[in-house]
C-alpha cells in the first residue's frame, strides 16, 4: 500500500510536488528559525565565552581571587599535563590556555634606543599550536587591519590604534618590557606581524596578542597559564554540562587548603549572566512556540488545500467503488508520507543552512558604519538537538491534521451526485 | 471597489482556510511590531538612564581627557572656566574631577578611578547628597557592582591611596556612605565617588575639573581652550551601535516570519487559481479583461494582509499596550555586558513602525499573490471555461 | 641601586654628640660625614612573592647624588642586564634583546620587579634636608638600641612621601628604622635596617627590609654583601655607551 502510494506520489506531480515543496519550505524555515534564534540570543553569551570565561574556566584559587590584576605569579603550572588529562577524560571539550599580562611596549629607533613606548595588555593565546581554534575565537582574521597573522614564534599582533600611537609598521621590531611571573625583569623582542581592531575601546587601546609559547618565554612561566578555558565541542554553552564538568573537576583536582590548586567554574557563575541565559532560553522557547504554531497553521492549510486539489480524483475513486474509509485512510497515509519526506528534506536543508550559519554566520559588519564596539557583527546560528526534530512537528503533524480535516469532506459526498460532478 | 468587495466575499467564503492564513499573517504583524518596539524602548531607556546617571545632556571634556587611557587621566584637569560658574551655581553644570588611585581591600591592591563630584549637584542622579554632613573619614559613594566585587557594605572603611598634582602620596580611609544601584556600569565598576572639593583639596588643584556635565543638550559656546564640548550623540554612541547591531540581527527574524506567511498565501493562491479556472473563464467570457481578472485575484490575495491587520489589532493592541504599560522584564546581570539595561524595558511603538510594518506586509502579500495570478493571463478562456487543466 | 644612597646619606657618621643635639645637627652630621665621593657595592635583593622568594644579585657603581650604574649578576635570566640612572632619567639594557629602554613618566611609578619599591623610590636623590624640615621628637628604644626619633616634614611640594620618621642609633648615628607617611598621616611604607657592620671605619647597616604597609605580604629585602668607598670609577661608566 505504502509502496503504491509512494509510486503515486512520484508519478503524479500534482499530488506530490506542490505539497512537498510547501512542507519542505515550511520545515526548512522552522529549523532555520530555531537555529537562528538560539544563535542570536546566545551571541552575547558567546562573546563572553570566547574572550573571557570560556564555557568553563580553570584558574588557581589564588589567581581567581585577584583575577582583575592578572597575577601571573599565582598562575597554573604544568598546564600541558593538565590539558592531556582533561582531554583524555573529556574528549568532548576543547582547551585553551591563556596568559594575560601587562607591561611596556617599546619601539626602538635606529640605535636600538626607545623611540616610542606605551603600556599594553598582552594576551598569550594558542596562535601557532597545532589545530588552534583561538584565531577563530578571537575573529583575528576578520579583525586584521594591516599586515598578517603571526605564523612563526616571535611575531605579535597589536591593536591598530596602539600601533599608530607607537608609530610602528608591520614587519618592524618592538620590545616587551615587564615583570616575569616570578618578579624578574622581562625583556623580549617581537616582530609586529599585523594590526587588528576588535571594536572594544578597552582592547583597542593597547592590546598585544602573541602565541602563548612566546608569552611563556617572555614571562618565564614554562608550561604555565593564568587561565585555562574549556569549550564544549558543540560550540554552545550548555549549563548542565558545564556544571557537571566543574563538579567532577573540582572533586578531583581542587583543594581549598592549597591556594595554588586549580578550580573550575562555569561561564554562568563567572560572568554573572546566569539569569540572562535563562531569559534567552525562555525567549527562544516562546518565539519558537509561536513560530511552530504559525507553521502548523500554514501546513494545516496546505493539507486542506491538498484535499481540495484532489476533489475530482476522490470523486472518481468513490465512483469506482472504493469505500470512503479506504480513500480517507489512503489520503492520510499519503499525507504522512508527504509530511515525512518534506520534513526530512526540509530539515536537511534547514540544518545544512544552520550549520553553515553556525560556522560562518552572516557578516553584517558591512551594514554597519564604523563599528567600534565589541558586538558580534557576525550572526550565527546555534544547532541544538531540538533543532533536529523541531521541524517535524509542523511538518508531519500539521500536514496530517490538515489532510484529516479536509478529508472529512469525503464522507459528506453523495455517491449519487458523483457522476453528475464528473460529467461536467 | 467591486474587485475589493468580490475579494472579501471570496475570502470569507473560503472560511477556515482564509482564517488560518490571516491568523499567521497577523502573528507576523504583532511579532514584528513587538520586537521593534522592544528594541526602540531599550534604546531610549538605555540613553535616558545614561543621561540621568552619567552623561547629563552633554559634557565638556578637558582636551587631554581620554576615558580609556589611565596614564593621561592624572594630567587631564584644568581650572573650570569662569563662564561655567553661574551655571554651576544655578545647578546646570556639575564639574567632575577624575584621578587614578589604589584601594586596598583586604590587603590587595586594586586600581580605581577616583571621581570628585559636588555634593549638592543635581545634574546627574548620583546620590551625592548622602556624603553631606560631618564625617571622621572622607565620605564616598560606590555602585553596587563595585561593592559586590570588593565585598563592601554601607558604613565600611576602605583605604585609598592617591597622588596629588605634584606626585606626593596621600592615603586616607574613606567611609562608604551609600551604595547606589543603577543600570549604567560606566559610573560603577572600579570607581569611587567622593566630594569634589575634597578631591580638589587632596590633589591640590583648587577649582579644577576633568569634565563638566551639563544638564542641557546644547553647546553653550563657552569659550575655553581647555574644555571641548561633547554632544549627547557622541556620549551615547556605543549604545546606538549596539542597538543598531541588534536591529540588523532581528530583521533576519522578520524576514523568516514574513516568508512563512507568504508561503501560506502563495499556496492558497496557486490552489484557488487552479480550482477556479471555470470562474476565471466565465469572467473573461463575460467581458472582463485578463488584466482585470489578474487584479481581482491579486487583490484577493493581498486582502489577507488587510484582514490580518484587523485581526492582529484585535488581540495585538491589548497585548502590546499591556506590555507598554507594565514593561518587559529583563533578566538580572545583563548590565555586565557593559551597557545600561534596566530591570524592565518599556517598549515604544511609533506610528512609523506600525505603518511601516503594515505597508511592508501588504506589499509582500501583494507580490506573492500576483505571481501565481499572472498565470491567468496565459489561459485560453475557452479552455478555462471548460475547466481544462493547463 | 639608588636607594642605598638615600639610606647611605643618613648613615655615615663616626662622631658622637656631647649633649642632646637638634634634628638638624644630627642630619647635618650625617650629611657632612658622607665623605665618600662614590662607592661600589654588590648586593642582593630578595623579593618575597606569593610562591616563594626570588633573589637577584647585582653590582652597583654610584657617584655623587645622581649617577648610578648597576649590572645584574644573577639569576641567569637577569645576568648582564644593566641599569643606568643619570639625573632624572633611567635606562635599562638587556643583552637578550640588545635594546636600551628608557623608563619615564608614569612608568617610574611601577613596582620594581614585584618588590615593594617603585622605580621612583629608587630615583629620589635629593638631600633630605633640602626637601624636609626635621624635628627631633625624642628618644625611643628600638630593638634594644637607644634611638633618636626624628620627624621629617616636606617643605617642598614635589616629594613622593610627605612625612618620614626615622629612628637613629644614638651611639653609631645610623638610622635603624624609617617610616614613610602620606600627607594625611597614614603609614605607607616601613624600612628596617639591620646587620650593622663596620666597613672601612664606618658603621653600615647591610640589611634593609622594605615593606609596603597597605599591602599584605612579606616585603622586600636588600642585602649588601660587599661595599667599597672612594674607588676610582672611570667617567665612561655613567654614559649610555657603557650599557651595551
Amino acid at each position: 500500500m505504502i509502496k503504491f502510494l509512494f509510486k503515486g506520489l512520484l508519478r503524479d506531480r500534482h499530488r506530490s510536488l506542490l505539497p512537498i515543496i510547501v512542507v519542505v519550505l515550511g520545515v526548512m524555515l522552522t529549523v532555520t528559525m530555531h537555529g537562528y534564534m538560539g544563535g542570536v540570543l546566545g551571541d552575547m553569551v558567546d562573546m563572553n565565552a570566547r574572550f573571557s570565561t570560556g564555557h568553563v574556566k580553570i584558574m588557581s584559587h589564588a589567581y581567581a581571587e585577584e583575577e582583575d590584576q592578572m597575577p601571573n605569579d599565582l598562575a597554573l603550572l604544568e598546564v600541558g599535563e593538565l590539558i592531556d588529562r582533561l582531554s583524555a577524560d573529556h574528549p568532548d571539550m576543547e582547551w585553551a590556555p591563556r596568559i594575560r599580562f601587562g607591561g611596556l611596549v617599546d619601539v626602538p629607533d635606529e640605535n636600538g634606543e626607545t623611540k616610542t613606548q606605551g603600556p599594553g595588555i598582552g594576551w598569550g593565546i594558542n596562535l601557532l599550536g597545532e589545530g588552534s581554534t583561538e584565531i577563530e575565537r578571537f575573529s583575528l582574521e576578520s579583525s586584521l587591519i594591516r599586515g598578517e597573522l603571526p605564523d612563526k614564534p616571535g611575531e605579535v599582533l597589536l591593536s591598530d590604534d596602539f600601533a599608530i600611537k607607537l608609530e610602528i609598521e608591520p614587519g618592524e621590531q618592538l620590545t616587551f618590557f615587564g615583570s616575569t611571573a616570578l618578579g624578574g625583569m622581562a625583556f623580549y623582542n617581537f616582530t609586529l606581524a599585523g594590526t587588528v581592531r576588535f571594536g572594544s575601546s578597552v582592547l583597542d587601546k593597547g592590546a598585544m596578542i602573541m602565541d602563548i609559547e612566546d608569552a611563556r618565554l617572555a614571562l618565564d612561566m614554562p608550561d604555565g597559564a593564568g587561565e585555562l578555558l574549556g569549550f564544549l565541542n558543540s560550540g554552545q554553552y550548555v549549563d548542565e554540562e558545564a556544571v557537571a564538568f566543574c563538579e567532577n573537576f573540582n572533586s578531583k583536582y581542587s583543594d581549598i587548603e592549597d591556594t595554588y590548586s586549580p578550580q573550575a567554574d562555569t561561564l554562568r557563575n563567572l560572568s554573572m549572566i546566569g539569569s540572562y541565559l535563562d531569559y534567552a532560553e525562555n525567549m527562544v522557547a516562546i518565539i519558537i512556540a509561536i513560530f511552530v504554531i504559525a507553521m502548523s497553521l500554514v501546513l494545516w492549510n496546505a493539507g486542506l488545500l491538498g484535499g481540495l486539489r484532489r476533489y475530482g480524483e476522490v470523486g472518481v475513486r468513490l465512483a469506482m467503488g472504493e469505500t470512503k474509509s479506504h480513500v480517507y485512510n489512503s489520503m492520510i497515509l499519503e499525507s504522512i508520507l508527504i509530511g515525512i519526506i518534506g520534513s526530512v528534506i526540509g530539515a536537511a536543508i534547514g540544518l545544512a543552512f544552520s550549520y553553515w550559519m553556525q560556522n560562518n554566520g552572516i557578516d553584517i559588519s558591512g551594514m554597519m558604519k564604523n563599528n567600534s564596539i565589541m558586538m558580534p557583527s557576525v550572526f550565527k546560528s546555534k544547532v541544538t538537538p531540538v533543532t533536529f526534530y523541531i521541524g517535524f512537528i509542523p511538518g508531519v503533524f500539521a500536514t496530517v491534521l490538515g489532510t484529516m480535516l479536509a478529508g472529512i469532506g469525503i464522507y459528506k459526498r453523495k455517491t449519487a451526485r458523483l457522476f453528475k460532478e464528473l460529467e461536467s | 471597489m467591486l474587485a475589493i468587495k468580490l475579494a472579501i466575499r471570496n475570502l470569507l467564503g473560503a472560511g477556515l482556510r482564509t482564517w488560518l492564513n490571516v491568523f499567521v499573517l497577523s502573528l507576523s504583524y504583532v511579532m514584528i511590531i513587538y520586537m521593534n518596539g522592544m528594541l526602540d524602548g531599550w534604546n531610549s531607556q538605555a540613553k535616558s538612564d545614561m543621561r540621568v546617571w552619567e552623561t547629563g545632556g552633554s559634557q565638556y571634556w578637558h582636551t587631554e581627557y581620554d576615558p580609556f587611557d589611565a596614564f593621561t587621566i592624572e594630567d587631564s584637569h584644568a581650572n573650570i572656566p569662569v563662564d561655567f560658574n553661574k551655571g554651576i551655581a544655578a545647578g546646570d553644570f556639575a564639574p567632575v574631577l577624575i584621578t587614578t588611585a589604589s584601594i586596598f581591600p583586604e590587603g590587595r591592591v586594586q586600581s580605581v578611578l577616583l571621581k570628585g563630584i559636588s555634593i549638592n549637584q543635581n545634574v546627574v542622579q548620583l546620590p551625592s547628597t548622602s556624603m553631606l554632613g560631618e564625617w571622621d573619614d572622607i565620605p564616598a559613594i560606590i555602585g553596587k557592582r563595585m561593592a559586590e566585587k570588593n565585598k563592601l557594605k554601607k558604613g565600611d572603611l576602605l583605604t585609598i591611596r592617591w597622588r596629588d598634582v605634584d606626585g606626593t602620596f596621600d592615603a586616607r580611609d574613606v567611609v562608604i556612605t551609600e551604595i547606589f544601584s543603577c543600570n549604567v556600569p560606566s559610573i560603577d565598576a572600579g570607581q569611587v565617588w567622593i566630594p569634589l572639593n575634597t578631591l580638589q583639596e587632596m590633589m591640590q588643584v583648587a577649582n579644577e575639573a576633568t569634565i563638566i556635565i551639563s544638564s542641557s543638550e546644547d553647546d553653550l559656546d563657552i569659550l575655553s581652550a581647555e574644555f571641548v564640548y561633547k554632544n549627547f550623540e557622541f556620549l551615547t554612541e556605543e549604545v546606538t551601535k549596539i542597538i543598531q547591531a541588534k536591529s540588523v540581527g532581528t530583521s533576519i527574524f522578520y524576514v523568516i516570519l514574513l516568508l512563512l506567511a507568504m508561503l501560506a498565501i502563495f499556496d492558497t493562491q496557486v490552489l484557488s487559481i487552479f480550482r477556479r479556472q471555470r470562474e476565471i473563464g466565465t469572467q473573461i467570457a463575460l467581458g472582463m479583461t485578463r488584466g482585470q481578472v489578474v487584479r481581482l485575484f491579486t487583490i484577493e490575495g493581498a486582502m489577507h494582509a488587510v484582514l490580518a491587520a484587523g485581526l492582529g489589532a484585535i488581540y495585538g493592541i491589548p497585548l502590546l499596550l499591556s506590555q507598554a504599560k507594565n514593561g518587559i522584564p529583563m533578566p538580572e546581570g545583563t548590565e555586565d555586558f557593559g551597557m545600561a539595561i534596566s530591570d524592565t524595558i518599556i517598549p515604544e511603538y511609533s506610528i512609523g513602525l506600525i505603518v511601516g510594518t503594515i505597508i511592508a506586509v501588504l506589499l509582500a502579500a501583494t507580490i506573492v499573490s500576483y505571481i501565481p495570478a499572472r498565470k491567468i493571463s496565459k489561459m485560453k478562456p475557452t479552455d478555462a471555461i471548460r475547466g481544462k487543466v493547463q | 641601586m639608588k636607594t642605598i644612597m638615600i639610606i647611605g646619606g643618613l648613615l655615615i657618621c663616626t662622631l658622637g654628640f656631647a649633649q642632646e643635639p637638634t634634628a638638624k645637627q644630627i642630619l647635618d652630621q650625617i650629611d657632612q660625614n658622607m665623605s665618600s665621593e662614590n662607592r661600589v657595592y654588590t648586593s642582593q635583593m630578595i623579593v618575597h612573592a606569593a610562591r616563594g622568594s626570588r633573589t637577584m644579585e647585582m653590582k652597583s657603581w654610584t657617584a655623587g647624588d645622581n649617577q648610578s650604574y648597576t649590572e645584574y649578576l644573577a639569576p641567569a635570566r637577569e645576568k648582564g642586564t644593566k641599569m643606568l640612572k643619570l639625573e632624572d632619567k633611567l635606562w635599562f639594557y638587556s643583552p637578550s634583546t640588545d635594546r636600551i629602554i628608557q623608563i619615564s613618566g608614569h612608568m617610574l611609578r611601577q613596582s620594581v620587579m614585584g618588590s615593594d619599591l617603585s622605580y621612583e623610590d629608587m630615583m629620589e636623590d635629593r638631600k633630605l634636608q633640602d626637601v624636609y624640615d626635621a624635628e627631633l621628637k625624642g628618644n625611643e628604644e628600638f630593638q634594644g638600641v637607644d634611638c633618636y626619633v626624628i620627624e621629617l616634614t616636606a617643605k617642598v611640594s614635589d616629594v613622593t612621601y610627605h612625612g618620614r620618621k626615622q629612628w637613629i642609633d644614638k651611639s653609631k648615628l645610623i638610622p635603624l628604622k624609617e617610616e614613610l607617611y602620606a600627607k594625611g598621616g597614614k603609614l605607607l611604607k616601613r624600612t628596617v635596617l639591620s646587620d650593622v657592620k663596620k666597613i672601612e671605619g664606618r658603621w653600615f647597616p647591610t640589611k634593609i627590609h622594605y615593606k609596603d604597609m597597605l599591602k599584605r605580604g612579606d616585603g622586600t629585602e636588600f642585602i649588601i654583601t660587599d661595599i667599597q668607598f672612594d674607588v676610582n670609577i672611570p667617567d665612561h661608566i655613567f654614559t649610555k655607551a657603557s650599557l651595551r
